[in-house]
């Protein structure tokens, strides 16, 4: 794991600059169709617009032809009516054909992404079903902020929120669904390439919006089960002095460690936390050090979390917290 | 035929076309969303929004035919800027006839859908 | 006061001696106050300017807010402001710029030259003008000001919730402050579009057919009709919303059967048109602008009227595509991609239209075509990216990201602020008296131009790189640096372009002489104005035979300024002006205009008092400033209105005698309220909506027959609200009859009958036992049982107010404009009764 890790993090060094959350660099059928999508109507755009700006240029200037109002009017007609018809119907019979495929059924696994102030909580291998759903499936193998699917299979997303509007985009791999408190919303997602790719959340949801990103890995088939399969298990580590803190210290109200008695259900489950590649969100990589430095100064790593700054904890209480969780993985 | 007669146009007369585009839009929206609500088979719905799109197409074709007759039998010019009960009378005709065009193509737009979507999805 | 000039035969003006005597009458009926009075002023001249300059102090307030919004985005992971800080300068810069700036601008500059463009004294009810104005500078300064108390709305100018009605995700007052600002502000919009609609259709002058109408005309009629539709839905979604904030109605609570969803539709029902309505007068001006500058008729009147109409239906079917990420059926998604696409063939009409009318003109280069060429290219770009994120997969990647950011400034900006600019330029001298600078204005323009395409261009890169919008920051690994700072950069060197427009403006003007009279030589009635201008707008009201009456009427200016037309003087030391047909222009009536008064600014304060005082939870002080807004508001129609005459007609010169006193749909009060009751039922039937879409979306509402408000109750306030709406109707019949005795009978019958049927409705759900807040059906029962009870209750105080003008002698059976009004309330009221009886009571005998 440890060694599959560092190759990607390797991946999300060279990502993490360019590219890992652009749509200009797709990586999904989706982000594909819709970016050729766009380039031809950039392309078409840019020569209409010149069309329209050397006409109007050349007929705002004091010039010594005075065409007739016959001119004028087959101006009108051809420019103002005719073409712009045909081209928007052209248009908008690529664009509406474009949907049925991108809205396809799923064929691969089925996650739940519930968007919460400010991250994301994901389960695995959750029972999706057809039809209008207005609550997310309980169970299934719990994580978050980060959401591994495998190549080469459409996963459904369902997308759901127990608080306000949520937007879930993932820009290489597909547009954006919005998670909305009492609704489920289904986003089928098919990578092309394995790779990490970066998302975020599209709908103004609070202070702490800017700091709502999440990481999808894409997989080979096999190793997505590997990983889930990983995820189900319990903690590795289920004692010594860093979980003693843990649990004296309330963070177990709020958050799960599978294996010991922490069971919150508020804030992310951190029983494999040390496998995901960052923390907050997306916002830090998965160090001791940053564990350390978001419990002492939460709010200010990431203004208008929710969960509260652990700053008042003795020193060493909070790196043997920070300890610990980096040896969750 | 009498009813391409001389009627009087007025601002009703001119706002009818889009008027009948508003009427199919929102009969089309309103019967998806009713239908897809609890994510019903909308072969029937497909249906019955082509069925109101012939109808309001002729509606506006009727007018289109109603007003481009007038126009063209009592004077058809563009520009109709006279201070006179014809020019108005023409203008309005000649300004029916354009919006019931552009209410026609939106029709058409708005049809489209259907042949693309067979299901809720 | 001045017996002896009221002669029957007309006063000989060709004698300057006569024309002296009616020129200083006129001067001093339409003077200004002075001193501290002058704030009672209500002429369109001073209304406007007022309105005008507001507007751009809004303006102004919000670009500040951007350049803080653009400071702190300069470079990633800025720490210049709070993130708290930011939300709420993002919130307030959009909710200014749309609901403070752009509405406002269209009504400002509409009620400064509407009137001089259609050779009318005044619009026909300038005390609501001043009502409007006030409205909104009340209103504004109470939503603008929260920020300076750190308690501005902080969730983006479209409010979502639950983000925004739960106290534990918004706390404080911002969202209140949001809803009850705002709904004020869109009162005073609703006012402005009675006004408009109104003056454009009845203060037209003599001969001026709707073929002749100037085209900025068409446009005010078709976006003041647009008002009326699309704001009121947004009414009906602020009372619901305030009803969830303060009574913790669960309209959008999904834990018990409300949805987030509703407030979506409701806001865009609004909110898309609302783009059109800023869009539309901007680009009335450049059709005013254009012909000039290109020194004939405009080509294609036809086509323009067409585009104008054509976007103002169609864009009310374009609403979901602020919704195509929301998980709407694909099929629902389709419809409004097409429309969306469809809006976009008028667009281009429109602007193929200028183009060939400088095709086909000889062009004269100004600055204000200096700033309609800058409109066109970077609206051209905004219309193309409109057409891309209509189309709903690539949306879905664009939508809230910088990409449509950019593309929303590229229409407003591009389509609005340039030709507003435009229009700053052209019209300047019909205000002031003296054109502006046209080199500063090159410099502004340049320095605007390259800014705003500095500023916006790069962002349609960084919105698809990646950037959602209001973030607070954004992280260096996106890689959107360099886009983000050029932006910032260019915002800069825009708002020097402004600010270089507002010196122009402001900078002491010393000697210099004033333009001479129509300074760009044009051709529409609004450069009669003489330099500078008079308070009484044109000194005769003239025949119109012309779209272009300075170019194509021979002689005609020297005709209106000899008086040779219609009212060229106020003999009884009245305002007046012409009532017109609404098809030819043909006179009807003579219009005693109000004068100054301080009723418009009382009943604002008062009605501004019970908004801001609901905010904080007042509920006494509430309830006392509701009853002094409604005394006021009888006292100001008491006394200014309806006014029976001296005698029934006048010699408005020419030998034509037209009626001082005319009632039902021949006088603008029958127009008035026929068009505030159609914003009145939209607003209504937003809340209809309400039920119908959750009857749509759960298949147990409405449930059972026996949970739900009875059956009993709702027919007996049926029965009631059915003899209310008889009486109404019977007493403007028998009061027309001269059966005066029976007529007074009849509205005080029908006064008791609203207040049963108001009663019984409220009876209804009360004695079921539904508890609003329990879960969304009550609610909604409720929300809708109150919104027509009260509407019994006005109708009721409107007959009471009808029975005492007829026993005190101000209502006869000639002079019945009053009852004429309110039985026309009562078929608006009648129509509602049997919608909310039919969904309340019979609905849910049915599922």
């Amino acid at each position: 794991m440890r060694a599959r890790l560092a190759a990607l993090a390797g991946t999300v060094a060279v990502a993490g600059c360019e590219g890992a959350q652009s749509a200009f660099d797709p990586a999904g059928l989706e982000a594909e169709r819709v970016l050729l999508l766009f380039w031809i109507m950039l392309g078409g755009g840019v020569a209409i617009w010149i069309a329209v700006i050397a006409v109007s240029v050349y007929a705002a200037q004091a010039k010594t032809k005075v065409y007739s109002d016959r001119t004028g009017v087959l101006v009108i007609i051809w420019c103002g009516c005719v073409f712009p018809t045909v081209v928007l119907a052209a248009l908008l019979w690529w664009g509406l054909a474009m949907m049925p495929d991108l809205r396809r059924p799923a064929d691969g696994p089925t996650i739940a992404v519930s968007g919460e102030r400010f991250w994301w909580r994901v389960a695995y291998a959750v029972e999706g079903g057809p039809g209008v759903i207005r609550n997310l499936p309980r169970g299934g193998v719990p994580s978050s902020n980060e959401i591994w699917i495998p190549l080469g299979k459409r996963t459904e997303i369902l997308l759901s929120s127990p608080d306000v509007i949520h937007s879930f985009w993932v820009p290489p791999l597909a547009g954006k669904m919005d998670a909305v408190p009492g609704r489920v919303n289904r986003l089928v997602l098919e990578p092309t390439e394995t790779g990490v790719y970066h998302g975020a959340c599209a709908e103004y949801c609070g202070t702490a919006h800017a700091y709502m990103g999440l990481r999808v890995f894409v997989v080979p088939e096999d190793e997505f089960e590997a990983y889930v399969a990983a995820q189900a298990r319990p903690a590795a580590v289920d004692d010594g002095r860093g979980a003693q803190s843990f649990l004296e210290n309330g963070c177990a109200a709020c958050h799960t460690v599978r294996g010991t008695p922490a069971d919150g259900d508020v804030g992310p489950d951190l029983t494999h936390v040390a496998s995901r590649s960052t923390i907050g969100a997306g916002l830090l990589p998965t160090t001791i050090e940053n564990f350390a430095e978001f419990i002492r100064s939460t709010d200010h790593v990431k203004p208008g979390v929710e969960m509260p700054s652990f700053g008042m904890l003795p020193e060493e209480e909070i790196v043997a917290i920070a300890e610990w969780l980096e040896t969750l993985e | 035929m009498q009813v391409f007669g001389k009627t009087q146009d007025n601002l009703w007369t001119l706002i009818a076309a889009p008027a009948i585009w508003g009427f199919h839009f929102l009969f089309s929206y309103f019967l998806a969303a009713y239908r897809c609500a609890p994510n019903d088979d909308i072969f029937g719905t497909r249906a019955a929004i082509a069925v109101v799109t012939v109808i309001c197409l002729l509606l506006i074709l009727l007018i289109a035919r109603r007003a481009g007759r007038e126009w063209r039998t009592y004077g058809g010019a563009y520009r109709n800027d006279q201070a006179t009960d014809n020019a108005r009378e023409r203008f309005l005709e000649f300004s029916t006839l354009l919006l019931a065009a552009l209410s026609f193509v939106a029709v058409v737009f708005e049809t489209l859908p259907i042949f693309v979507f067979w299901d809720c999805r | 006061m001045i017996e002896g000039t009221t002669q029957t035969e007309a006063p000989d003006q060709e004698d300057e001696a006569v024309r002296r005597a009616q020129e200083d009458r006129l001067r001093e009926v339409w003077a200004a106050p002075k001193g501290w009075r002058y704030w009672s002023a209500v002429n369109n001249t001073e209304v406007g300017v007022w309105y005008t300059a507001v507007s751009f102090g809004f303006m102004l307030f919000a670009g500040v807010l951007a350049l803080i919004v653009r400071a702190q985005l300069a470079v990633p992971e800025n720490d210049l402001v709070s993130p708290t800080f930011y939300d709420q300068a993002f919130t307030l810069h959009g909710t200014t710029m749309m609901f403070l700036f752009a509405v406002p601008i269209f009504e400002a500059v509409a009620i400064i030259i509407l009137p001089q463009l259609l050779g009318a004294r005044d619009l026909p009810f300038p005390r609501l003008s001043a009502f409007g104005f006030w409205c909104f500078v009340i209103g504004g300064v109470f939503v603008t000001g929260s920020i300076f108390f750190d308690q501005a709305p902080s969730s983006g100018w479209f409010m979502y919730p639950p983000l925004t009605t739960e106290e534990r995700y918004t706390p404080g007052y911002g969202p209140d402050i949001w809803l009850l600002g705002l709904s004020f502000i869109e009162i005073a919009s609703l006012a402005a579009a009675v006004e408009l609609i109104v003056g454009t259709l009845k203060c037209r002058p003599p001969g001026m057919r709707l073929n002749l109408m100037p085209l900025y005309a068409w446009y005010v009629l078709v976006v003041a009709g647009m008002i009326l539709f699309a704001f009121p839905p947004l009414i009906a979604g602020d009372i619901l919303f305030e009803f969830e904030r303060m009574f913790d109605w669960p309209f959008f609570d999904p834990s018990r059967g409300g949805d987030p969803i509703l407030w979506q539709h409701l806001f865009w029902i609004f909110g898309h048109p609302e783009v059109y309505i800023v869009f539309l007068p901007a680009i009335a001006l450049v059709a005013m602008i254009v012909p000039t500058f290109a020194q004939r008729p405009i080509l294609g009147y036809s086509w323009i009227v067409l585009a104008a109409v054509g976007t103002g239906f169609i864009s009310f079917g374009l609403w979901v595509h602020h919704m195509y990420a929301t998980g709407l059926p694909s099929i629902s998604l389709g419809f409004f991609s097409a429309a969306s696409e469809a809006v976009a063939i008028p667009t281009g009409v429109q602007i193929f239209v200028f183009i060939a009318t400088l095709l086909t003109g000889r062009v004269i280069y100004s600055v204000p075509m200096l700033f309609v060429s800058g409109s066109l290219a970077n609206l051209v770009i905004g219309g193309l990216t409109g057409v891309m994120v209509a189309l709903v997969p690539f949306d879905w990647q664009a939508h809230d990201t910088y990409f449509v950011v950019a593309h929303l400034h590229y229409v407003l900006i591009g389509g609005v602020l340039f030709p507003i600019a435009a229009g700053v330029y052209y019209y300047w001298p019909l205000v002031a008296g003296r054109k502006l600078s046209s080199r500063l204005g090159r410099i502004a323009f340049w320095l605007m131009f390259v800014g705003f395409n500095a500023a916006f261009l790069p962002m349609h890169y960084s919105g698809l790189a990646g950037m959602p919008r209001r973030v607070w920051t954004y992280s260096e690994s996106l890689g959107v640096g360099t886009a983000n700072l050029i932006s910032s950069v260019g915002a800069f060197i825009f708002a020097a372009g402004i600010l270089v427009i507002v010196w122009d403006v402001l900078r002491p003007r010393g000697k210099e002489p004033y333009a001479k009279r129509n300074p760009w030589n044009a051709g529409t009635l609004e450069w009669l104005v003489e330099m500078p201008g008079e308070d009484w707008g044109v000194r005769s009201i003239p025949i119109v035979t012309s779209r272009y009456p300075l170019w194509e009427q021979p002689n005609f200016i020297d005709d209106v300024d000899k008086g040779r037309f219609y009212l060229p003087d106020a003999e009884e030391m009245k305002r007046e002006t012409i009532i017109t047909s609404v098809l030819d222009g043909t006179p009807l009536q003579c219009l005693r205009v109000p004068g100054p008064s301080f009723m418009p600014m009382v009943a604002a304060i008062f009605t501004g008092a019970v908004f801001i005082f609901a905010t904080f939870h007042w509920w006494a002080s509430t309830i006392a400033a509701m009853v002094l807004a409604a005394i006021s508001i009888i006292v100001w129609l008491w006394r200014g209105t309806a006014i029976i005459p001296e005698k029934p007609e006048k010699n408005v010169g020419r030998g034509l005698h037209l009626p001082l006193y005319t009632s039902g749909p021949h006088s603008v009060g029958w127009w008035a309220m026929f068009i505030t009751m159609m914003g009145d039922t939209t607003a209504f039937l937003g809340l209809v909506f309400g039920y119908y879409y959750f009857f749509t979306i759960h298949a147990d509402f409405p449930p059972p027959a026996n949970v739900g408000p009875g059956v009993l109750w709702p027919s007996v306030a049926f029965g009631l609200f059915a003899v209310a709406w008889a009486t109404a109707l019977g007493a403007r019949l028998t009061n027309q009859a001269g059966r005066i005795g029976l007529a007074r009978g009849l509205m005080a019958a029908g006064a008791v009958a609203a207040l049963g049927g108001s009663a019984a409705l409220l009876w209804g759900p009360y004695t079921t036992g539904l508890r609003p807040a329990a879960h969304v059906y009550p609610a909604t029962v409720w929300v809708i049982a109150i919104w027509t009870a009260l509407h019994g209750v006005a109708g009721s105080l409107m007959l009471a107010y009808c029975l005492a003008r007829s026993l005190v002698g101000r209502m006869t059976p000639k002079h019945d404009m009053d009852i004429w009004n309110v039985a026309l309330y009562w078929h608006f009221v009648g129509f509602a009764v049997i919608v909310t009886v039919g969904t309340l009571a019979y609905l849910p005998l049915l599922t």
